[in-house]
């Protein structure tokens, strides 16, 4: 508000940053008023709309329509839908026999950012695949849901896929779920597991497994 | 690589050229630029390895002969047109080598090819995954799909070969290194190559096991999995164990060992290398006294006669302990057992509690039964310390006398009182336990439960040597030191930091904050371990010290490699181009006032 | 649509129990003046002691409760939520009755709270500085009138009923007075607190009230020097007439005086420390004078702070709106309604009748300008942003004082020269046009890519 006659203009110091040049203050910005009384029309449109219409009740907040404007979602009584892509919760791969397709390699538990996944490996007596999870653990109050543990997994034996969140539990152990409730979904075979290819640890007498066909457009190297 | 001693400084870049001063026995090479000498007939693998260079292999074994099949170590020299393979190469004069042209390259990656022809890559089952050494060259070479079409050749993939080895014949790429191992320093051929070309495998003859008391190296040298232990098997991931150097407390000798742990829980012993005790192997039951640092651990102090035991504060049970032991200081019916189990810091704090808290003259020896013995490693002995046990006494004026006549004591009632630290016997220990439940108290110090702990009176929880440090004096008069992996388990401390509750308790001022100073205090009054050094570990007219920092290759890998941050290819060719460039100066200016630098030992690589 | 229905029924049913309560008010009034009347100890106490419960306990305190809930559900209308509904009551099923068993709630959340003494406090300073707060602010409503007087035979004594506590000469200077006091409740509860951060709050809550009581009186002075009078009631009566003799539009206080309507407004919310001027609060840096107390005591400060909402809503209703006024044609209006329902249930006129059913009327139009005042309060708290410390203090000293000051002088002439209030009038209504070309010019400039944000002190 000065009138002080201005300064000869500088060449601007070298900063590591540029400040936004703003656009210098209206009369009516400056009085203020006008600013608040605007400022209070918007909120009270916003008022009167939403206290004179109904609310719609789609839980999709993307999707409001009317002259409603809230956007709250009542969650028990009403959840909002998953947005595509979303992935979920783990779970454990089963084989076609019911076992899970893991192996119990602790990639997953390397990988963790969380440290929330824990393993203990057993051994199988007769199975071409030797290793599996006797325990596994994961706490899903630490679990970050990064989804590193699937991208680790060589067996593709963890996937988050089912498309649901954890729910909420009153104490923390119920949180820590195992094989018990991680080893859900349809079960999983790649052409390229084991046991399509031998019955157990000894060799096929020929020393050959069985023939794998190869896949479309694959054979020639 | 701050754990790897320091390779030994290159020679100024002019090296080639004869030296006047240097010993006229020493052969000069280059190798990748570097000039290096070595003592004639040295192999090109290790002479690279003097300035740092690494050139990859899988049969090469510095303690085995040279078989040179795996190919994975050719080099391009000077003095032959075609690859030579390095582990068989001895050096030569002027000789100069090439280790990471194209073709060297070309070569690692085909061999690396050829190699996982037939292997099953199941590294997620594997054992070994971690530490193996076909993972780490594939990163470091090959980093290529698979390639071939056709199934995999199928053999056996769990076979039990031995008590503590199984062998799965897929992933073995026929290194012959077991097959060496068994013939040459076991002296056992037990294992055997069968079969031709590709379908060539490793086995045991009908209807022989494998095993030899040393089978378990090959689970060692075995550069892939093919050959793991029974014992810990699936039990942990390479790749979470840390290691800590310490000493197997399976017998006399004392073999060097890893011990490979992971959140206060001992996994394996592995061998660690000492030319003078042990070179790079251990045997099999020393390999499995791990177990006794993990199972059945006493880790509560305990008061209360035959199973009425019940958990009380540690202090509590030391000060009461000691109340019941002031009045039979000094008096004959009270004996001190001591095993030769405890460290020398161990003993030496018994010692005094022995001699000057319960002003005992004499002590009796206890610790496990003799057993075998042969030529290689194994001592009869079966207790890593006697030797300390033995100077200790006799320099605390302490008589020490065998444990048949402390039973004989017993018997003849003359025994009313018993102090014991460690609760290790040379008799089964039930039958002890039961000649013992006569006595009027019984005050132990036990790692693990058994008879002797369910009849004592006062029960402490000891710390084995995994837990602490300290230093154990094997059959030649060795003090070797070893080091704390983790933390006591629960509330079990060492033994001296019981005994040191002990003489508090009877009224006495020692204060060890830690073993070190506990040793220094003591260590003076007995003249075997006077000029020992706890320190340096290298006291003066002794052998050189049992814990050698990182020793290379123990287990034919390089040292420290688990630590190491291993220079990809692209990077090393990008240093070395820069070199140059940065010598005169990049901008055509000469920059003849600074000195030629020397390339850095160990860098850039 | 439904929901349309629902409010304006909400509304009618709101406006009628208003209705109700004045009608009640009025006879309570009347009835107790006549008793202690009877036992001789003056009408005036009995009327007086019926209105502060009829005014007091059943108009300020209910609706200063319901307030603490409408903050939550207003503001939560303004950003587009819900607000607090899931308090319920046993028996109603899933029906949350818009959130009012949250102030039950809330109430036995505050009586059931540990009543926590700071160990570095003063323990009788801090015990009274919530009294201290609250009390003044409590008795601020006195001196408001709700409804015009009604006079009522008794015998052969004529009361007069009035929904008013007191009606003393000192009017508006009463309101200084008493409102003045309030600032040490704060500022000891500051100081007892033995809190730094609340010793903060305090001091900023004593220099703030001393910047804007000035505004404050200077405010109200033109519209004291306008009516006449520091009784308020006679203030409304000022503002029933019409300006420039017109019957549609009513000579209040907001018309011939915006300017002293404008400051009076902004120092008053100054005064109950709610944003933008809450920075004795800070809640998001200090937490403020009452950050050591918890339970009931903070409870006080609490509904002491939305009883001054309903007391700065009153007072402004009273001096700036009218009072119970509309303009002179609707009150005619009002009258001849009024008129026929008396006929209509009685046969005919009876003048008593008539006007006491004209003040029910008008008590309600007062309640509903008090609560409409209570709802821009609460929009304005939730749309502002904070001030910053020295943006308040320039704002007091640097704007509001010379306006006032600058208002006063402007009145004076005035009235000097035309005492009809037509002038006035006619200044006023240009200030207003004024301002209004001022929004639409601002609302037209900020059609242009966004604006850089304006604060008042960044001059
Ligand atoms: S999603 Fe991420 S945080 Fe969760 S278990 Fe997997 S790796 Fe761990
Ligand atoms: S990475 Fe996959 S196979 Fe390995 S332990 Fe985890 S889930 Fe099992
Ligand atoms: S030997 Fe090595 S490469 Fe082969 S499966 Fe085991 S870890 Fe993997
Ligand atoms: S079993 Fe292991 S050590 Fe033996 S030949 Fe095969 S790879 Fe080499
Ligand atoms: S051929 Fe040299 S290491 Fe195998």
């Amino acid at each position: 508000m000065s009138d002080a006659p201005k300064p000869p203009p500088k060449a601007p110091a070298p900063v590591a940053y540029k400040a936004p040049e703003l656009r210098p203050e209206t009369l009516p910005e400056r009085a203020f008023v006008p600013e608040l009384l605007r400022g209070l029309a918007v909120s009270t449109s916003h008022f009167l709309r939403n206290l004179l219409f109904s609310r719609d009740p789609s839980p999709d907040v993307l999707h409001r329509r009317g002259p409603n404007l809230v956007s709250t979602v009542q969650y028990p009584e009403e959840v909002a839908p998953y947005p595509p892509g979303y992935r979920g919760m783990h779970r454990l791969v089963p084989r076609p026999d019911g076992n899970p397709r893991c192996v119990a390699c602790y990639m997953c538990a390397t990988i963790c950012p969380a440290q929330c996944i824990y393993i203990e490996a057993g051994e199988y007596p007769q199975d071409p695949i030797e290793k599996f999870p006797r325990r596994f653990e994961i706490d899903e109050l630490r679990c970050i849901v990064c989804g590193l543990c699937v991208e680790a997994c060589p067996k593709d034996a963890i996937r988050m896929d089912t498309g649901t969140h954890c729910k909420p539990t009153y104490d923390r152990p119920t949180i820590v779920y195992g094989i018990d409730r991680l080893l859900k979904g349809p079960a999983v075979s790649h052409r390229t597991d084991v046991w399509f290819k031998r019955e157990g640890s000894d060799p096929p007498a020929d020393g050959h497994g069985h023939p794998i066909p190869p896949l479309p457009g694959e054979g020639k190297s | 690589m701050p754990d790897q001693p320091a390779p030994p400084k290159p020679p100024p870049p002019q090296a080639p050229a004869p030296q006047p001063g240097a010993a006229p026995a020493l052969v000069n090479l280059v190798i990748d630029g570097r000039p290096v000498q070595a003592k004639p007939g040295t192999n090109l693998i290790e002479a690279a390895n003097l300035v740092g260079i690494d050139i990859p292999f899988y049969c090469y074994h510095r303690r085995l002969s040279i078989a040179a099949n795996c190919r994975m170590c050719l080099v391009e020299v000077s003095n032959a047109p075609k690859l030579v393979p390095a582990c068989q190469t001895p050096v030569s004069e002027g000789l100069k080598v090439t280790t990471n042209s194209p073709k060297v390259m070309d070569s690692h990656r085909s061999v690396e090819e050829l190699l996982l022809y037939n292997h099953p890559v199941d590294c997620a089952i594997c054992d070994q995954a971690g530490e193996c050494k076909l993972q780490d060259y594939y990163m470091q070479y090959d980093h290529r799909p698979y390639r071939p079409a056709q199934a995999k050749l199928l053999r056996h993939k769990r076979k039990e070969i031995g008590p503590l080895v199984v062998l799965d014949q897929e992933r073995c790429i026929l290194c012959t290194r077991c097959v060496r191992f068994m013939r040459e320093v076991a002296q056992a051929p037990q294992l055997g190559v069968f079969g031709r070309g590709n379908r060539e495998y490793i086995d045991i003859f009908p209807g022989q096991p494998l095993d030899n008391k040393y089978a378990g190296n090959t689970i060692d040298i075995c550069p892939v999995g093919a050959l793991l232990s029974r014992d810990n098997r699936f039990k942990a991931r390479a790749f979470f164990l840390s290691e800590t150097p310490s000493i197997c407390a399976g017998c006399a000798r004392g073999c060097n060992t890893f011990l490979d742990h992971y959140d206060g829980v001992a996994y394996r012993y592995r061998p660690r290398e000492n030319d003078a005790v042990n070179q790079a192997w251990m045997c099999d039951d020393g390999r499995l006294t791990y177990h006794r640092l993990v199972d059945d651990r006493q880790t509560r102090a305990l008061a209360g006669r035959v199973g009425s035991g019940q958990p009380r504060p540690v202090d509590e049970v030391v000060a009461a302990a000691a109340e019941k032991l002031r009045p039979l200081a000094g008096q004959t019916g009270l004996a001190v057992l001591v095993s030769p189990q405890l460290s020398v810091e161990d003993l030496l704090a018994v010692a005094l509690l022995a001699r000057e808290g319960l002003s005992a003259t004499t002590i009796y020896e206890g610790g496990f039964a003799d057993g075998d013995q042969d030529d290689l490693l194994l001592r009869a002995d079966k207790n890593p310390n006697r030797l300390g046990l033995r100077w200790v006494a006799a320099a605390f004026g302490l008589e020490l006398r065998p444990f048949d006549a402390f039973l004989e004591a017993v018997d003849e009632g003359q025994v009313k009182a018993l102090f014991a630290a460690g609760t290790e016997v040379p008799k089964e220990p039930s039958f002890v336990a039961g000649v013992l439940g006569t006595l009027e108290l019984i005050v132990t110090q036990a790692q693990s439960f058994g008879p002797l702990v369910g009849v004592s009176d006062f029960c402490l929880p000891a710390a084995p040597h995994s837990e602490c440090d300290g230093s154990f004096v094997n059959f030649q008069g060795r003090v070797q030191r070893f080091q704390r992996a983790y933390p006591p388990r629960e509330e079990a401390q060492p033994h001296w930091r019981l005994a040191e509750g002990f003489l508090k308790s009877l009224g006495f001022a020692h204060r060890w904050p830690t073993a070190r100073d506990l040793f220094r205090e003591l260590s003076p009054r007995v003249p075997d371990l006077a000029s020992f050094d706890w320190d340096e570990l290298g006291p003066g007219g002794r052998p050189a010290p049992g814990l050698a920092a990182r020793p290379a290759a123990a287990d034919a890998r390089p040292p420290g490699y688990r630590e190491r941050v291993v220079t990809p290819p692209w990077q090393v060719k990008a240093a070395r181009t820069d070199r140059p460039a940065a010598q005169d100066g990049g901008d055509g200016a000469p920059r003849a006032a600074e000195p030629p630098r020397d390339p850095p030992p160990g860098v850039g690589r | 649509m439904a929901r349309l229905f629902r409010m304006l029924l909400l509304g009618v049913l709101i406006v009628l129990g208003l209705c109700a309560w004045a009608w009640l008010g009025y006879l309570a009034v009347n009835w107790l003046g006549g008793v202690t009347l009877g036992w001789g100890w003056g009408a005036t106490l009995g009327q007086a002691v019926a209105a502060i419960v009829f005014i007091q306990l059943l108009f300020v305190m209910i609706v200063a409760t319901l307030l603490t809930l409408a903050e939550r559900k207003w503001s939560a209308a303004m950003q587009d939520r819900i607000g607090p509904n899931r308090a319920r009551l046993p028996g109603l099923g899933r029906f949350s009755l818009g959130g009012i068993p949250h102030v039950l709630a809330d109430a036995l959340k505050m009586i059931s709270k540990e009543d926590f003494l700071p160990s570095q406090s003063n323990r009788v300073l801090y015990h009274l500085a919530p009294v201290l707060n609250f009390a003044p602010i409590f008795c601020l409503f006195a001196i408001v009138p709700m409804g015009p007087p009604v006079p009522i035979r008794h015998g052969f004594a004529v009361l007069v009923a009035t929904l008013q506590i007191a009606n003393p000469d000192v009017g508006l200077l009463y309101v200084f007075a008493i409102a003045s006091l309030a600032v040490y409740g704060v500022s000891l509860a500051g100081w007892a607190s033995g809190n730094k951060l609340a010793l903060l709050g305090g001091v900023r809550a004593s220099s703030q009230m001393i910047a804007y009581e000035v505004a404050l009186g200077l405010g109200l002075v033109g519209m004291m020097m306008t009516a006449g009078t520091l009784r308020l009631d006679q203030m409304v009566q000022t503002q029933s007439q019409g300006l420039f003799g017109l019957s549609w539009l009513p000579a209040w206080g907001i018309f011939v005086q915006p300017l002293g309507f404008l400051l009076f407004f902004a120092a008053a919310f100054a005064e109950t420390k709610r944003t933008p001027f809450d920075l004795p609060e800070g809640e998001s840096e200090i937490i403020g004078y009452f950050v050591e107390y918890s339970g009931m005591k903070f409870g006080m400060f609490m509904i002491a702070e939305f009883v001054e909402i309903v007391t700065l809503a009153a007072i402004v209703t009273a001096v700036f709106l009218g009072g119970w006024h509309l303009s002179p044609a609707i009150d005619g209006g009002l009258a001849s309604f009024a008129a026929v329902l008396v006929r209509w249930r009685f046969g005919f006129a009876e003048p008593t009748g008539v006007l006491l059913t004209l003040a029910v009327m008008q008590t309600a139009i007062f309640a509903v300008k008090v609560l409409v005042l209570c709802w821009l309060q609460l929009a304005i708290r939730w749309t502002f942003p904070r001030f910053r410390y020295d943006q308040i203090q320039y704002l007091g000293w640097r704007i509001l004082l010379p306006l006032g000051l600058a208002n006063v002088f402007a009145t004076g002439v005035c009235l000097l020269l035309d005492p009809s209030l037509s002038l006035l009038g006619a200044v006023g209504l240009a200030e207003i046009g004024v301002g209004i070309a001022a929004l639409l010019w601002s609302g037209a400039k900020s059609t242009q890519p966004a604006p850089a944000p304006a604060h008042v002190g960044s001059h």
